[in-house]
């Protein structure tokens, strides 16, 4: 495996997976913590609708892409705060719209598409442009975060509250969905449109049992990403497995041992 | 100076159905206000149109300082039943420092986490509490964490809706000291309640059922104000 760090294709795949897990890992606090898992597997599914017309129209797929999950996103917010439908609801009807027209499209489309790369990603293929795309969309949603927490966290917590304070939670509530939109569309590439959204719940679900307070959350939301994303990388190459969906397992018993570590701690305090 | 609020004509509506009517009538600036009135009479109505959290359908509300007009001051709310989540990761101490400085931003607020700390042992929260999280804290403890951020940072304009009936004897005592002092500071108290003894009085009371009208007597009352329908 050692020999694989010295690869230029590997080198950009670590930190492909590193940005991803640092952009999933830090969103996934909102994601957990909002109750948001299956909009975010929404808004990130409704992207392969955007890519399916993007491909037909021949636009880049990445742009439909985040057209068509922005579009999702909005339209969730606003059906969510306007006419009483909840989110979940909103944007099941949505994204099934959006999927289902992408399939319509791909109907149409007389060249191949790589719908497995799509829906799964391929890190080692990520190519330096992928690279300054994934690494723009990075800070552009980090520095979105930062600047954004405390009337996010509020809202989150408390969304009465933070209105009184003077918090437009409606504004806080979009602004979510779309820094999932955008970081979907940002790390389609590394894992996938089916994998991205597990990336997007994984870290913080497997953070929110062990911590009480939001710094260990968020931290350990981070940590949990980054070590299922270059952990999986490297048990891919080490096994010869399909990297997407190795990042995804480790992830996955990661969440696991997480809750088996909560119900021995509750056993020993009991 | 002191702040106070003046319903003009306020309406609201629930799919068709009044909840309020062409409600007049005035919260005196640095004064204690007593609204009353029985369940679905659309007490916690007039609450949330004063915060900003309704919009009325016909009027308005003006908040006014030295007879002028003024945008909606910082309000500080407790809330009859909190919206804040069981299981929220913050302790006392976040949750009032967040609501003390909600505005986004990239500079760390300095002395915001102190003055949050100040406010949660003016509501009694005993010091070991003031970083646990919410969730581990007691029903009581939980309240006074709520109480402080209602006080937190002196706003003009302080409201608490039906506040008794969530807290224990011990917390009710210290609600009354804490609203006294805020009086005395000249700021402006409004509380909506069942049991106008149980914030010990006020200087105006208003009855509410649909409609705004005169406020019944109480001897702890100074004075009472309504507009008759």
């Amino acid at each position: 495996m050692i020999e694989f760090l010295g690869y230029s294709f590997f080198q950009r795949a670590l930190l492909a997976g590193a940005l991803t897990g640092l952009l999933c890992g830090a969103l996934s606090f909102f994601v957990v913590l909002r109750r948001l898992a299956f909009v975010g597997s929404g808004v990130a599914h409704a992207a392969f609708g955007g890519v399916a017309v993007a491909t037909l129209l021949g636009f880049p797929p990445g742009l439909g892409g985040l057209a068509v999950s922005l579009a999702v996103a909005g339209a969730t917010a606003r059906a969510s705060e306007s006419s009483g439908v909840t989110e979940d609801t909103a944007v099941a009807v949505f994204t099934v719209a959006a999927m289902a027209g992408g399939v319509v499209a791909l109907g149409f489309v007389k060249t191949n598409v790589d719908l497995f790369g799509l829906m799964f990603g391929n890190i080692l293929t990520v190519d330096p442009g992928d690279l300054l795309l994934l690494a723009g969309a990075a800070a552009a949603i980090l520095a979105a975060l930062v600047f954004f927490f405390r009337p996010l966290l509020l809202a989150s917590v408390d969304e009465e509250g933070a209105r009184v304070a003077g918090v437009s939670t409606g504004a806080m509530r979009l602004l979510v969905l779309v820094l999932i939109a955008v970081a979907v569309v940002a790390a389609l590439k590394v894992v996938g449109i089916l994998l991205v959204s597990a990336l997007l719940v994984l870290p913080g679900a497997t953070a929110r049992p062990l911590a009480s307070r939001w710094p260990g959350f968020l931290g350990g939301s981070i940590a949990v990403a980054l070590v299922s994303v270059l952990g999986g990388l490297l048990l891919s190459v080490a096994l010869d497995i399909a990297s997407g969906a190795a990042i995804i397992l480790l992830g996955t018993c990661l969440f696991v041992a997480a809750l088996t570590a909560v119900r021995i701690r509750a056993g020993r305090s009991t | 100076m002191s702040v106070g609020a003046r319903f003009e004509s306020v309406g609201v509506a629930f799919g068709g159905r009044p909840a309020v009517e062409e409600a007049g009538f005035e919260v005196r600036p640095g004064e204690r206000t007593a609204i009353l009135g029985p369940n679905g009479g659309g007490k916690t109505t007039l609450i949330r149109v004063l915060l900003g959290l309704l919009a009325p359908e016909q009027g308005r509300v003006v908040f006014f300082e030295n007879g002028r007009e003024i945008p909606r001051p910082r309000i500080g709310y407790l809330s009859q039943r909190s919206t804040l989540a069981a299981d929220a990761p913050l302790s006392g101490c976040d949750l009032v420092a967040l609501t003390l400085a909600p505005a986004a931003g990239f500079r760390r607020l300095r002395g915001v986490r102190e003055e949050a700390h100040a406010a949660l042992t003016r509501a009694g929260l005993p010091g070991d509490k003031v970083d646990l999280p919410v969730g581990r804290l007691s029903g009581g403890e939980r309240q006074r964490v709520l109480l402080a951020r209602a006080i937190a940072g002196a706003p003009p304009l302080l409201v608490l809706d039906e506040p008794d009936t969530a807290l224990d004897a011990e917390g009710l005592a210290t609600l009354r000291r804490l609203v006294a002092e805020e009086i005395a500071a000249g700021r402006t108290v409004v509380y909506v309640t069942h049991d106008s003894d149980a914030m010990g009085g006020a200087d105006a009371a208003f009855q509410v059922d649909r409609r705004v009208s005169a406020g019944h007597a109480h001897v702890h009352f100074a004075h009472v104000h309504g507009t008759p329908p």
